[in-house]
Parts: structure tokens; sequence; C-alpha cells
């Protein structure tokens, strides 16, 4: 499993796509703070929250400590795409290339490769998400700079730390279902753009349809707590305001979003029913053409 | 049809018995029977669609046999699989790697895939198919005999004791062709078998010790190469009197066949008849000018197999 999981982050690592995906998020992270940066300056000012003068004495508060959170978010959100790209087209560029059977040839087993190929990409994801912090965390510096605010690090407290280390393991949680989405459907269709089209059609629609639901009256409006949006909201705001959703139904009773609890435990369902059946597929069918 | 027992069990490196796949309601294979020894190269041939890269997709486990059993190296494969496949070099129907990484990259990946592989086996792997002056180039952007050649030192690079080669030389130049052609006996006389997939019938009957022939699944000849170029062999008898010797020699029993054409005779028959003929035409007044054995090649012999009439 080692050697095969040295074999798949030696691919990954010399992919163009790799690369592509990992300055496609860093540019975004640095482009995102410094356009909030340029918004909040421009329109942003009232009683003690004048934004468009700096200072030295002034706090920025798109820098640190927001900084931090702002890379997570958008890890949670853009993250989701560029991970399903880098999930389904490790295993859907093997079909189309024909090199799956090379692989297969020189690997212990199909189960192995599979699993050395999802570890491969997790590594790489959780990669990213360091690389997407530290882009937060330096653009802040710059954005302090730039608008001559206080560098004040003051915030950086073990609790701010650990808050922070916890959210950073729960993004990574939520990204799990949708790769594993990706990669399931790239196994299914033998290809990369089924994968890509499923996890991030069911991303982006998901929480559409489930808001329709959520203003249907009666059991159809308790569905989306068990689809994968409502579940991963719950989880991603966990360290935050918790965001309900809210439905009366028929019995007048108000439907609410999951407890923490369930939507851990409904993605981590959702995780182990895509890998079982991707894992079942694999192993079981012939490998031809 | 080779018998197992004649050969000993520790020259047998790969036997399959009554293997069978079924893909849906098509029979792509039925209960063929092989066996590939210690030292040989093995043809496999057969026209396309005749079974082979399924049956080669059986031996390396990407395909799961509907029934029959495959053993390698004396132990069933189904049973330890990655320890059969440790010592099997093999390319499916046409080379394939990762277009964005160098000769020396593809074959590091697999070389980290299978672990236990030093860099200094990948140079003499490169070194031996004539490929390290372009090993830093990238696959993309070989051509087919650079990705032929890739191809087969992918095959060598762990050493193997089988290797599995379908097209080998497709692609290739004359002297790559011939390069490759001096390669397989070679990689044979070192203690290993090679299976040899390929359509180059003049390659296969110059590089082949034996060759089994396939069409819709099933095996139609397994036997050495001199054997079934034996069974195939004819006399060419010019005669003053076609028509009359054809009549003398149409009589005799142990004549398979006889034509006419022009002015000669080609008749079928047993290899150690020519004397007899000789005898029975002058015995009746008709006496031979010219009668020479012909050998068919491997291509007649393959074209009389597979031909439209042969398995139906």
């Amino acid at each position: 499993m080692i050697r095969l999981l040295n074999a798949e982050l030696f691919k990954l690592r010399r992919r163009l796509v790799t690369r592509v995906l990992l300055f496609v998020l860093i540019g975004i992270t640095a482009a995102a703070c410094f356009v909030l940066l340029a918004i909040s300056r421009a329109f942003i000012t009232g009683p003690g929250l004048d934004m468009t003068q700096g200072g030295a004495g002034a706090v920025n508060p798109l820098g640190l400590p927001m900084a931090l959170p702002i890379a997570l978010s958008i890890a949670s959100s853009l993250g989701v795409v560029l991970a399903v790209i880098l999930s389904a087209s490790s295993i859907g560029s093997e079909y189309s290339w024909r090199t799956l059977r090379t692989m297969l040839i020189c690997s212990e087993g199909r189960l192995k490769l599979l699993g050395a190929k999802l570890l491969a990409v997790a590594i790489l994801v959780l990669t990213g998400m360091v690389i997407g912090l530290a882009t937060g965390f330096v653009t802040s510096l710059v954005t302090t700079a730039i608008g001559e605010y206080a560098f004040d690090f003051g915030f950086a407290s073990g609790q701010f730390l650990w808050d922070q280390f916890l959210q950073f393991w729960r993004v990574f949680y939520v990204l799990i279902p949708y790769m594993l989405l990706g990669f399931l459907f790239a196994i299914v269709a033998r290809s990369v753009m089924p994968g890509l089209a499923m996890s991030i059609g069911v991303f982006f629609l998901e929480p559409i349809a489930a808001a329709f639901m959520v203003t249907a009256r009666g059991w159809v409006a308790r569905i989306p707590n068990y689809l994968l949006s409502a579940n991963v909201r719950v989880i991603t705001s966990t360290g935050g305001p918790l965001q309900l959703i809210t439905a009366e139904t028929e019995s007048g009773v108000l439907s609410r979003s999951p407890t923490t609890a369930q939507a851990f435990l409904t993605v981590a369902l959702y995780s182990l029913a895509f890998i079982a059946v991707a894992f079942y597929l694999f192993r079981r069918r012939d490998v031809t053409g | 049809m080779e018998s197992a027992s004649t050969a000993s069990h520790d020259d047998t490196i790969l036997r399959t018995v009554g293997l069978t796949k079924h893909f849906g309601k098509l029979e792509a294979v039925r209960d063929l029977n092989i066996e590939l020894r210690r030292g040989e190269v093995f043809g496999f041939l057969g026209p396309n669609g005749a079974g082979k890269s399924t049956t080669v997709g059986m031996i390396l486990g990407l395909v799961a046999p509907t029934a029959g059993r495959i053993e390698l190296f004396g132990q069933e494969l189904a049973k330890d699989r990655w320890a059969a496949l440790r010592r099997i070099g093999a390319m499916i129907e046409e080379p394939a790697f990762y277009s964005y990484l160098s000769g020396w990259d593809n074959l590091e990946v697999l070389a980290r895939a299978i672990g236990g592989i030093a860099r200094s086996r990948i140079t003499e792997v490169l070194d031996r198919v004539s490929l390290l002056n372009r090993a830093q180039d990238r696959y993309g952007h070989y051509s087919m005999g650079m990705k032929q050649r890739l191809g087969i030192a992918s095959t060598l690079l762990r050493d193997p004791e089988l290797i599995i080669l379908d097209e080998p030389a497709s692609g290739l130049d004359p002297a790559g062709t011939r390069e490759v052609r001096d390669l397989l006996p070679e990689l044979a006389h070192e203690s290993r078998a090679v299976l040899l997939c390929s359509h180059l019938l003049h390659e296969v009957e110059q590089v082949c010790d034996r060759v089994a022939i396939i069409k819709q699944g099933v095996m139609l000849a397994s036997a050495p190469i001199r054997e079934l170029l034996k069974r195939g062999m004819t006399f060419q008898i010019r005669v003053a009197d076609p028509p009359r010797a054809a009549e003398i020699l149409t009589a005799l029993p142990w004549v398979e066949a006889v034509r006419v054409e022009s002015d000669n005779l080609i008749v079928d028959a047993p290899q150690d008849s020519a004397s007899e003929i000789n005898r029975a035409l002058a015995e009746h007044g008709v006496f031979a000018s010219e009668l020479v054995s012909r050998s068919p090649s491997l291509e007649s012999v393959f074209l009389q197999l597979t031909g439209p009439d042969s398995h139906d």
C-alpha cells in the first residue's frame, strides 16, 4: 500500500492539473482578501467602523484574525470544486489514458490501488488547504500593511488556534463526501467528466433543491435534513453561529437543521456509501479495452 | 494439444485449464488449455477478436474467468495473485503510459508501485531497448516505435520469469523489428518464458518455439512450430500428364488431396511419402521429372486454420 501511495503521489505531484489547481486556490484566496478589503474600504463606514481610514491604531477586520476563517471558508466552497477535480481525475484519467491496466499489473491488488489513490488525493487536498491557509495569512499581512492598520497578534491565543485547527478538520471532513462522489462516478462511467458533473452538480444544485423542499409542507420539508448540503452547512458553521433552516410542517411543528452529531453521522454515512460502492465496482469489474 | 505430462512440473510457468470467459451472451474464450515452459517463446495467434487479449487479461488478473483455472509458477493464480504477478512482465495490446511524464519517470512510477527496484535497473532496461538517450523526453512526444520500446522496457523492470508481449513490433521500423526479433529468444534463453501475441506471422515463425492458434475463443491448434508447418507440407510434382498422375495418386489411401496447378501436381501427403509417390507413379508408367517437398509458411497455415470455413 505504501509503495502504491508513493507511486500515486509521484504521479499527482507531476501532473499539470495539480499545479493549476493549487495556483487557482492561492490566486482566489488572495484575490478574495484583496477584493473584500477594497470593498470594505470603499463602502463600509460607520460609527467606530470607518474602514476608509487606516492608521496605525486601527485594526483591519479583514486581516488577521479573520483571514484564517475566510481562507477556510473559501476552502469549504471553492475547495470542493478543486478537490473533486483532483479526485475524479485521479481515477478517471487512468481509464481515459488506458493506463489502469499498466498500474493494475504492478499493483498488489485493486483495493490497495484504489485506497492508495484516495489517500494520495487526501494528502494533496490537505496540503492544498494548508497552503490556502498560509496564503490567507500572508495576504492578511499584506492588506494590513497596505491599509496601514495595526499589526496586532494578540488574537493568537491557544483557544483561537485550537478553534482554527478544529475548523480546518471540519472543512476537510465536509470535502470528503464530494470527493468520494466524484471518485465513484468516475469509476462508474470510466471517465473523469461524469465524476466532475455529478459531484459539482450535487454541490451546487442540491442546496437549491433543498431550499424548494424546505418551503414545501409535510414530510418533503424534512428531506433536506438527510441530504448533504444541510449537514455540511451545520458542520462548517459549528464554530460560529448556527444557521437554522426552519419550515412549518403539516403538524405545525418547526423543522430545524440537524444537530451537529446528526450532521457528522449523515456525512459519514454518505461517505461510507460512496466509498463502498466505488470499491465494490472497481473490484468486481473486468478491466478491458 | 500439448500434453501437460510432457513437461516437467518445474519447467511449466503457465498452465490454463478449461479457461472460459463469457461477456454476457458472448463466449470470448472457450475451454482453453495452454501451457508455457521456461526457456521458450510461445506464439499466441488468432485473428482480431479471437480472444487473445481476453486470455492475457485473465492471466494477469484483469479479467475474471467464467470457468477454468490458471496456474502460474505451479500455484493457482486466484490463491495469491500478487505473488504470481511480481514474476510477470506484461504489455497488453498497446503500451499505455502517462503522456505528461518522461519515459524515465513512467518507469519510476512503475518501479515505485512494484517496490524494491533500484534506479540502476531503470537505466539498465532503458539501455536494453536503446531508449536511454531519450529517457528524459516526455512520453507524449515519443514515436510509436519508442512507445513500444518503453513498453518492452517496462516488462523487464522486475526481471520477470514470464514476459507477455502483445504486438511488441507494431509501429517499429525494420531495424527496430529486427532488434525485437533478436531480443525475444535472448530473453527466453535467460531462463524465462515469453508469451508473444502478434499478427506479424513472419516474425512469429522466426522467433517462436511453439504456437497456439485460436479463433472465436476456441483453440484450433497448439504445437511446436516445426510440427505445425510439417502438417501442412505438400509435394510439388512435375509430370508430362498431370490429369493421369492425379488419377493415380488420388486412388492411394494415404494421399489426402491432389490438385493440378498448370503443369504441376500439388499433393497433400505424409512428409515421408516421397518415395512411395514416386514408385506409384512409375508403376503406372508415369515418370516425375521433378518432385520437391514444399513447406508452408506459418501465414498459410494460419489462414488455412482461421479461414471462413475453419470454425463455425
